[in-house]
This record gives structure tokens, sequence and C-alpha cells, in this order.
């Protein structure tokens, strides 16, 4: 697949077409690369611009006969950003166990489950560690990416805390909630 | 002590599985994030229920879920079971993982990530009905597991079956096929080249996948 005439070695592939996919995805097939994007839902394409000149692939990018379509053995780049932590983890380790794929990148809303996908060299990308060091840029005199990893861990030590026990049967208990 | 076993996500599956575990005698745990899916797990007796994302550290630590003997993953999803597989074995150090998917062309790759067991429920419920649709001489299909080119089936003779009163060593049967076995009259016998087969026997039939349409013709002339 070749985009503008341009001789183009790189192909990348983003899994889910949300906001940020769709701007990583519009972003790299207007400098000209080969891209191709996949979402189970059709209608989340509508995020891409009108000029977008990459492949859209409908479909679950946790089966493999998608990933198949999609040409996944050629690329040199794999992008999981998804709104599924564990989607983005599977996908992530399909692309470099199953395809060798060189540059894998996930986005994980909570780097919990590391222990998971850390042997793999999988690039990971955690919001919410980024937002707090940029904000942290803002207001040097606090020192919050530290604090905010406090406020993480005191999150779960909370719901821990909050565990409901039921009269019923040996007892359910309660994870408590969590995104 | 008991074994251990973790029940992860999964309902009604999880909830005949634990009714029979417990019966064996083992120490069964389920992990569900429904609620509803919780409430009515722990009418069941004996079993300890945790509500939950199972894919979620703090959740499986909760849940005990360290050192357990046998993890296992029946979640809808397969990237949820994955990560509940891959998590019980290298964090809370489970002995054993196993994993349904719904998937068949990921088998390979969850052996590769290390899961000790993964049961494809579809591919294996789609096979179970193919047998009870189309044959009817043949009781019951075992494919094993990882070798999944090895059949054992269970063939019925009836009168008119062409190897009926023939001598084993008679049967023209394909390579890589062995009758391993002819259960007659409620007694198990190991077959001989010179024993005969008899109408009412049931033959167990070993054979790799490619031979086995061949075997059955020999055996019941379809």
């Amino acid at each position: 697949m070749k985009l503008f005439g341009k001789k183009n070695e790189n192909y990348t592939m983003v899994i889910g077409c949300g906001r940020l996919g769709a701007n990583l995805a519009n972003a790299l097939s207007d400098i000209g690369e080969s891209v191709a994007i996949i979402d189970k839902n059709p209608d989340a394409f509508r995020k891409l611009a009108s000029s977008f000149g990459g492949l859209t692939v409908t479909g679950d990018a946790t089966e493999i006969s998608v990933l198949d379509n999609a040409d996944i053995a050629k690329a040199t780049a794999v992008i999981s950003v998804t709104n599924k932590d564990n989607t983005n983890i599977m996908v992530a380790l399909l692309a470099k166990k199953m395809y060798n794929i060189k540059r894998v990148v996930a986005r994980l809303y909570d780097p919990d489950c590391e222990c998971v996908y850390d042997e793999f060299g999988i690039e990971t990308i955690c919001p919410a560690v980024l937002s707090a060091k940029e904000i942290d840029k803002f207001l040097p005199e606090f020192d919050l990416s530290e604090k905010t990893e406090i406020a993480h861990t005191e999150r779960d030590a909370k719901q821990k805390a909050g565990q409901l026990h039921t009269a019923a049967g040996a007892g359910v208990k309660d994870g408590g909630a969590y995104e | 002590m008991n074994k251990r076993i973790l029940l992860i996500n999964g309902f009604k599956r999880t909830k005949i599985l634990a009714a029979s575990l417990i019966k064996k005698g083992y120490k069964v745990t389920a992990i569900n994030n429904n609620k509803e899916h919780c409430k009515l797990l722990s009418e069941i007796d004996k079993l300890s229920v945790f509500h939950g994302d199972g894919s979620r550290p703090f959740v499986l630590e909760d849940a005990n879920a360290y050192n357990a003997d046998i993890a296992i993953a029946l979640s809808e999803y397969d990237e949820d079971n994955l990560v509940i597989c891959e998590l019980c074995k290298k964090k809370f150090n489970v002995r054993k993982t196993v994993s349904t998917i719904t998937d068949p062309k990921k088998m390979d790759f969850f052996h590769r990530m290390g899961i000790d067991s993964v049961v494809c429920t579809i591919t294996t419920i789609a096979n179970i009905i193919e047998q009870h649709a189309f044959l009817d001489e043949i009781t019951t299909s075992i494919s094993s597991g990882e070798y999944e080119n090895l059949k054992t089936t269970q063939i019925s003779i009836s009168h008119n079956e062409p190897c009926v009163n023939k001598k084993l060593r008679e049967l023209n049967l394909p390579e890589s096929s062995i009758i391993g076995c002819i259960l007659r009259a409620n007694k198990a016998m190991v077959p001989r080249g010179e024993m005969r087969i008899l109408a009412g026997d049931i033959l167990v039939l070993i054979t790799l996948d490619e031979h086995e349409t061949a075997a059955i013709k020999e055996l019941t002339g379809r």
C-alpha cells in the first residue's frame, strides 16, 4: 500500500478508532505514512478526517482473522489504543509474540497488570501518569506526580477496606468500584 | 490439604463446575464481576464467592489467589482470560492455569504464552453436536487436548455391519488405526488378531484424524 506516490516502507497499524486512535491515524496519513485502523464499530471511523488515505478494517482486533485481514504481518508498528486494557494487552502480545512486530505500543489506563507484559518489550503509555507529570509542570511547587502515585495506592487500599460481607451462603466480598 | 481451585468469571459453567468440584472435595473459590451472579453463586454450599474483575491483581489478592493449585478462566472474552491466566501464573504463582477461548485460532498463541491448558469451548461443542447429528452408531468420540489429531471413538456394532463375524486380522483397517478394546457383555477385552467381532460388540477405535473416516467405513460400511 503506497500513499501519495511516496516510497514508504513503514506500515503502522492502529487498533481502536477512538479519539486517540483516530487522531494518530489522521496524523500518520497526513504525513504520507501507510496506516490501517481497526475498530469493532464501523461508525467509529467517522472520526477520521475526510482526507484519511489509509485502510479501515471493521472487526474485533482480538480475532486473529481480523488482524490477518489487515495484513498485520507486514506492519512495522502496532499501536493498540482501544478503551479496554485487557484488549490492548492481548493485541500487543499477539503482535509481539505471533507476528514479531518490532514496535508495539499499548495504551493502558491502569498499569496494574505490568507483570503480564513487561518481559516482552512492549511500550506502554498510561494517561493518568502522563497527565500527572504534565500538571506537575504547571504546578512545580507541589511535586504532584509523586502524590498521585500515592493517591492511586490509597484508592486501592480503600477499595479493599470497603468490602462488604453478605449473609447469603459463604458470603460475597465486594472488590469495590473501579474504572 | 485440599487442592484449591479458582473459577474466574463465567456464570453457568462456573455454577456447574463449582458444584462438581466441591463434591469431589476441592476447595473452590469463584470470582465474578456481576453482583447478581455472585449472589446466586453464593447459594452453593461451601463455595467462597468474591465480587470483582478477576483480571485485576487486587481482586485476585483479596480472593487469596496466592499459591492456588488450579486457576480456571471462564470469561467469554479471550483477552480477559489471557490476562487472568498470566496474572495467576506470574504474580500469584498458581500451579496450573486453564483457559477457555472462543477463537480457535488463538489456541497456539495461548499455549505459547505459557497457559497450561486451553479449551476452545465452541469447537468442542460443535464437534459433539456434529457427532450426535450424523453418527448414530458412534457413541462418543474424544479428541484429546493437545494431540488434536488423535481420535478415540466408540462404535456399536449391530447385525448388519460388514465386519460382523470377521476376525480382527481379516479387517482391512487403514494405517494409523487400531481397535484398542472390545466391550462385550459388560466386559472389556484386549483384542487379538484371532478374535471375532460379534453383533452387539462395542469397539474402541483409536485413529489419527485423517484415517478416522476410512476406518469407520471399513467397520460399519458407512
